[in-house]
């Protein structure tokens, strides 16, 4: 099992000029530690207009930054919005294959749609079509990365014969991710060869259901790039300490705060009724999780907060269900001060990383980087 | 922290519903039909929020116009202007103003449920290609809005947010401005969907100060079988709803 950090950079009010700086240092040292302690990948993600909850509309340019202070870790957007307002195609191309020669061969590319009604009514985009724009988008971006030449007449955008340069670093590309969050998701990532780059938290049981479909369908896919990334991310957070109760309660502050925040996002189903967005998605979860009867339960499973121990067991459990890549939130806000983020880190890759260090190739390996 | 509303409430005390009591018994109104406009609305709006409640991010806001072919006060249309936000956690939508068709309705409305409802000419009208919807008081049009272009959706694409009224409620022996959660359920049988217009709205009306309408996002017509239920929530106005829910009832039949 490999670990990695996820990022939404969610920066508290009152907004001043230095505290949105603070939080990126403070990401970044984050990132520069982890590289040291052996962690695995970085992903940001991609928001728009998300207030406090998160101030990562250009994750390109931190994940560069990182890339540039940092040896071994990979860098992941989680994700990049395939929808024709937010992104064209053939910048996104081109940033993607600069990030990858910058960053050696160390780039994962997350692919999705957006969620909220905040993001898409802010570019004026059309929520019944972003699922089939993110579906035209995941199958023309391995050929622009990897074809000499490149025209295409879709859709939802086109463009004439021409050279996409730079090529991407790694050979044949990047390992391409689905974000995941609503169930039935995670079969579309399997029909076309994508990792499934799950953003839910907890429940053991609905996810080892979810998995298990997963590698059962993505046995008898058409990859949409030059290989099959069969691989199963899931978030989580984190926060470890000597002491398990502290370390608890700690934790399960800032996973209610994360959660409260997301709370207060307008999802698209909220706002605009959809066939694009029947599923409920992942807000109404993380309201309950904030706020419902069952909060405490349902919320605490398999979260890594606590002591080594508690901690290693939970992330055991996700191995055991089949989960390849835990990607940790570390904090929320800033309500853990960054000398105890940094602390948890280091606790974490002392004690309990070690237990799950073995020979499995990491996505880029696969990747053939 | 998410923001919090700042609504004055001393300032709107004299004109809130005053209701006769929290034991409201529901009522059962099969066969509604139900337009819902959604607006993007100013930021300013944060004003006509209670302490309470967080603003929705964007601020928007819901008509919504609701005829009841059958109900204990016979039939009635109601339309209702509603500021969206937050409730803590929870998504809820502040009847700012309501206008029902019958003086009866607009009574058992204020006095139950704490709806600002006010008397006056409510009107819904089908045509092929819109639905529309015209609000009169005392012979001037304070609302004429409309679902254009309707198509079908599947009715499980719609979801309804739950409304919380303002009105001086009785509790613990005073009666005190108090959030009053309405949380009635639907049963689906029919939905369009289409574009919302709205080419009157009269804020002063609705009691909706800087309101005005903004970015359409959508409109729906359903075809449904609700209730309007008993209370269970009711919440301090000046204190966040984590720490100033009251659940007055277990369950919505008890």
């Amino acid at each position: 099992m490999k670990f990695g950090l996820f990022y939404e950079i969610s920066v508290p009010r009152p907004w001043t000029r230095e505290s949105e700086r603070t939080v990126y240092q403070n990401a970044l040292e984050q990132v520069r530690l982890a590289d040291e302690l052996g962690f695995d990948q970085v992903w940001a993600v991609e928001h728009h207009f998300l207030e406090e909850y998160s101030h990562c509309p250009a994750p390109e340019l931190f994940l560069t930054a990182c890339a540039m202070i940092t040896k071994k870790i990979r860098v992941g957007h989680g994700i990049i919005i395939c929808v024709p307002e937010f992104n064209h195609p053939i910048k996104i191309a081109e940033r993607t294959a600069v990030l990858d020669i910058l960053s050696g061969g160390r780039l994962e590319v997350g692919t999705g749609r957006s969620a909220t009604w905040t993001e898409l009514g802010g570019f004026r985009a059309n929520p019944d079509t972003t699922k089939k724009s993110w579906d035209e988008f995941v199958r023309c971006l391995p050929r622009m990365w990897t074809e000499e030449t490149f025209a295409y007449d879709g859709e939802f955008w086109s463009m004439p014969e021409r050279t996409i340069v730079p090529k991407v670093y790694q050979r044949p590309h990047p390992p391409l991710w689905v974000a995941v969050t609503s169930p039935g998701t995670e079969l579309d990532a399997a029909d076309r060869g994508l990792g499934s780059l799950g953003l839910t938290f907890g429940q053991f049981a609905e996810q080892e259901k979810r998995i298990a479909e997963y590698r059962r369908r993505i046995r008898h896919c058409e990859p949409v790039g030059q290989f099959v990334n069969d691989q199963v991310s899931t978030v989580n957070f984190l926060y470890c300490h000597e002491d398990d109760a502290t370390g608890r309660a700690t934790g399960r502050r800032m996973a209610d705060t994360f959660n409260y925040l997301a709370a207060q996002l307008i999802s698209a189903r909220e706002a605009f009724p959809s066939r694009s967005y029947q599923s409920l998605g992942l807000l109404p979860q993380l309201r309950r999780q904030a706020t419902g009867p069952d909060a405490s339960e349902q919320a605490g499973e398999g979260l890594a907060l606590g002591g080594p121990q508690r901690v290693l067991s939970a992330l055991k459990r996700w191995e055991a269900v089949g989960v390849d890549r835990v990607n940790f939130l570390m904090n929320a806000m800033e309500v853990i001060p960054q000398a105890d983020v940094l602390a948890s880190l280091r606790l974490f890759a002392k004690e309990v990383m070690p237990a799950f260090a073995d020979d499995k190739p990491a996505g880029g390996a696969v990747a053939g980087a | 922290m998410p923001t919090f509303g700042t609504l004055e409430v001393a300032g709107v005390v004299d004109r809130l519903a005053t209701m006769r009591d929290l034991d409201t018994e529901a009522w059962t109104l099969p066969g509604a039909e139900i337009l819902q406009l959604a607006f993007e609305v100013p930021r300013a709006t944060g004003s006509l929020l209670p302490p309470a409640m967080h603003p929705a991010i964007p601020p928007y806001a819901t008509i919504w116009v609701t005829r009841y072919p059958e109900s204990p006060v016979g039939p009635f249309t109601v339309a209702q202007l509603r500021l969206m936000g937050r409730a803590g956690a929870h998504p809820r939508g502040l009847v700012l103003g309501a206008v029902a068709s019958t003086a009866e309705a607009a009574s058992a409305l204020r006095e139950r449920w704490g709806l600002p409802a006010v008397p006056g000419q409510v009107t819904l009208t089908r045509r092929h290609d819109r639905i529309t919807a015209i609000v009169t008081r005392d012979g001037v049009t304070v609302l004429d809005c409309g679902l254009i272009d309707p198509e079908p959706i599947s009715p499980t694409d719609v979801q309804y947010i739950h409304s919380v009224t303002l009105a001086r409620a009785p509790l613990d022996g005073t009666t005190a401005p108090r959030l009053i959660q309405v949380d009635s359920r639907y049963t689906l049988r029919k939905a369009d969907r289409g574009r919302p217009r709205a080419s009157a709205l009269d804020a002063s009306a609705w009691n909706a100060g800087p309101l005005c309408l903004l970015n359409p996002i959508a409109a729906t017509v359903t075809s449904s079988d609700t209730d309007l239920p008993r209370i269970r929530f009711v919440m301090d106005v000046a204190v966040p709803v984590v720490r100033g829910t009251r659940r007055i009832r277990e369950s919505r039949e008890e």
